[in-house]
């Protein structure tokens, strides 16, 4: 319920209307005329509604709160005219079944109300003339925001150039879970200006770990609206817009569009390969990353700059990658998403300040057990018919990779390739190797590169590790290196 | 050809009422969009405001700058909010 009046606001009345026997929990915030802004003495306050939009909006704010939080019921009622000190300019109040989503829906209120409740004050002063608040020269520069950043901009890379130029930036966050939720707090942060985001999923409590944008009040509430809502509380002028929907095929270039820089923080390769394809047809810069497990993967993708998406895994389609690497309810270590999420913020300041980023041609590869991060080239393939022909994508599902460009296989594929074909398990420092009886199996250290080059040279070897990450990858660089009988196996061989 | 010009209603609030001097404010012009149309109210009705720091309300609903105007339409600008 949402109302603008003329005549004083009555608390104890409008809190004795609160009440409710399924309300366990009752918030009241009151905000009151002061007797001083910014150092001067105030005598009163007048405040100015644009009606008609000003009920729409308070409607629509407490529809999407009480969305949000749930099992909340919002009451708030907004004074107009002429408001002596101590009076009740505002009057939220919230009842819910628990305090969490209580206070939490209180606080939200109040803050979109501030943000965009078309409504204006006049303070008058004893001494000076009577001003609009918000509306002087001196709000209008904004010296918080140059405070805000000194620690920033001071950084001879960043400097006040810079930082203008991230306050010019349009960034899209596609996804907004584990890698999503770091990166939008570290780029609200650096003062990006506009942030979209774009996630059609709902908070869960198994998303809690790991998506620290999230409290246990949001749970049940679209991501998009929670993360928004947290991220305008970290930085007074930020502007972001949200999707709650997926990314589909129909309307991903509309989505990418009108942004400068693209983070793919998505948890499927379905919709990482659409979000790719939309990036290179619009040439706009992507900044990908992927967690399995203790393990992340980051790309920086720039058409006509080394190899694209379907290059690094060489022409195979989503669906055939999905059931490697799907880590949607998956078990997840929450630094992992947390540091490959703060290094997809990074390489997107980077790439707006005109630094030196992350090479468009390598794939880092970062394992949070070992401590260990690997650098990958990626390179085109010059038969790649997406770097190739831009304008006539293929859609994922229809492409059709050749056996010779399939790097996963089974263990029958495996089997026909000949009695001399063998299994090589990569060890990741510590790890010992497993036991299978086989006899074409054998285990070498991750890192031995020259060992791994002369097995291949003898004869067709699939590479197994115990995530499927590192496997691939390297199966990918030795083929680079003209190594055609190499693959990655399925699944780790003591688990087959 | 001359382009037709658009009948609009204008309200004005807060700070852009004390510099219009008006509240309401009925005209035709040739202005396609509100950008169009605060930048000629800025020339014709002294309006200081910048136009970078103002939104804008088409019909009781936030619009952009850009947006097509067309005839009858109900224009707000509105500067920098301060409820609560």
């Amino acid at each position: 319920m949402f109302e603008l009046t003329a005549t004083p606001i009555d608390p104890a009345d409008r809190a004795r209307r609160l009440a409710a026997p399924e309300a366990g929990a009752a918030v009241i915030f009151e905000g009151r005329v002061r007797n001083h802004h910014l150092g001067q003495p105030v005598t009163h306050l007048e405040y100015e509604a644009f009606d008609a939009l000003a009920q729409a909006e308070g409607e629509a704010i407490i529809t999407e709160t009480e969305q949000l939080y749930t099992g909340t019921h919002v009451h708030c009622v907004h004074r107009t005219g002429s408001l002596q000190i101590g009076e009740v300019a505002i009057w939220i109040g919230v009842a819910s079944a628990h305090r969490a989503a209580g206070f939490a829906a209180c606080r939200h209120v109040i803050e979109e109300i501030k943000r965009r409740l078309p409504v204006w004050k006049k303070e008058h002063h004893p001494d000076v003339a009577a001003e609009w608040v918000n509306c002087t020269t001196e709000a209008a520069t904004n010296l918080t925001l140059s405070a805000y950043h000194t620690r920033h901009a001071s950084l001879p890379e960043v400097g006040a150039a810079g930082q203008a130029k991230l306050t010019a930036a349009r960034v899209l966050v596609v996804g907004v879970g584990g890698l999503g939720c770091p990166a939008a707090l570290y780029l609200t942060g650096a003062g990006i200006g506009q942030l979209t985001l774009v996630d059609g999923g709902h908070v869960e409590l198994s998303n809690l770990h790991r998506q620290l944008l999230f409290t246990l009040a949001e749970v049940g509430a679209p991501k998009v609206l929670a993360a928004a809502a947290r991220l305008r509380l970290q930085h007074p002028a930020i502007e972001i817009k949200t999707h709650q929907g997926d990314l589909t095929a129909t309307n991903a270039r509309a989505l990418v569009a009108g942004h400068d820089v693209v983070l793919d923080c998505t948890d499927n390769f379905t919709s990482r390969f659409i979000l790719h394809d939309a990036c290179q047809a619009l040439g706009l810069p992507l900044i990908s990353a992927a967690v399995h497990r203790f393990e992340g993967t980051l790309d920086v993708f720039q058409r006509g700059t080394g190899g694209c998406l379907h290059c690094l895994w060489a022409g195979r389609t989503a669906s055939e990658l999905e059931p490697q690497e799907n880590c949607a309810g998956g078990p997840v270590f929450g630094p992992a998403v947390g540091v490959l999420g703060v290094m997809q913020a990074a390489e997107t300041l980077k790439l707006i300040l005109g630094l030196a980023g992350a090479s468009a041609q390598q794939t880092r590869l970062v394992n949070l057990l070992d401590g260990s991060a690997l650098t990958i080239e990626r390179l085109a393939r010059p038969d790649c018919p997406v770097c190739r022909r831009l304008d006539q994508l293929p859609a994922p599902a229809t492409a059709q990779p050749s056996e010779r460009e399939t790097i996963w296989i089974n263990d029958a594929q495996l089997a026909a390739l000949g009695p001399t074909a063998k299994i090589i398990f990569l060890l990741e420092p510590g790890e010992m190797a497993p036991s299978t009886g086989r006899s074409n199996f054998l285990a070498i250290p991750a890192h031995d590169l020259a060992a791994l080059r002369e097995f291949v040279a003898t004869g067709p070897v699939a590479l197994s590790c115990r995530h499927g990450l590192r496997s691939a990858a390297l199966a990918r660089l030795l083929r680079a290196e003209g190594g055609p009988e190499i693959y990655a196996l399925k699944a780790a061989p003591d688990q087959s | 050809m001359a382009e037709t010009p658009l009948q609009l209603q204008i309200r004005f609030f807060a700070v852009l009422r004390e510099q219009a001097g008006c509240s309401i404010l009925k005209l035709a012009t040739t202005a396609r969009t509100p950008a169009e149309l605060y930048a000629e109210l800025q020339k014709s009705h002294a309006l200081t405001f910048p136009a970078n720091l103002l939104r804008v309300s088409v019909n009781e609903r936030y619009g952009e700058m850009q947006t097509p105007l067309t005839t009858g339409d109900r224009i707000v600008f509105i500067p920098p909010v301060a409820g609560g």
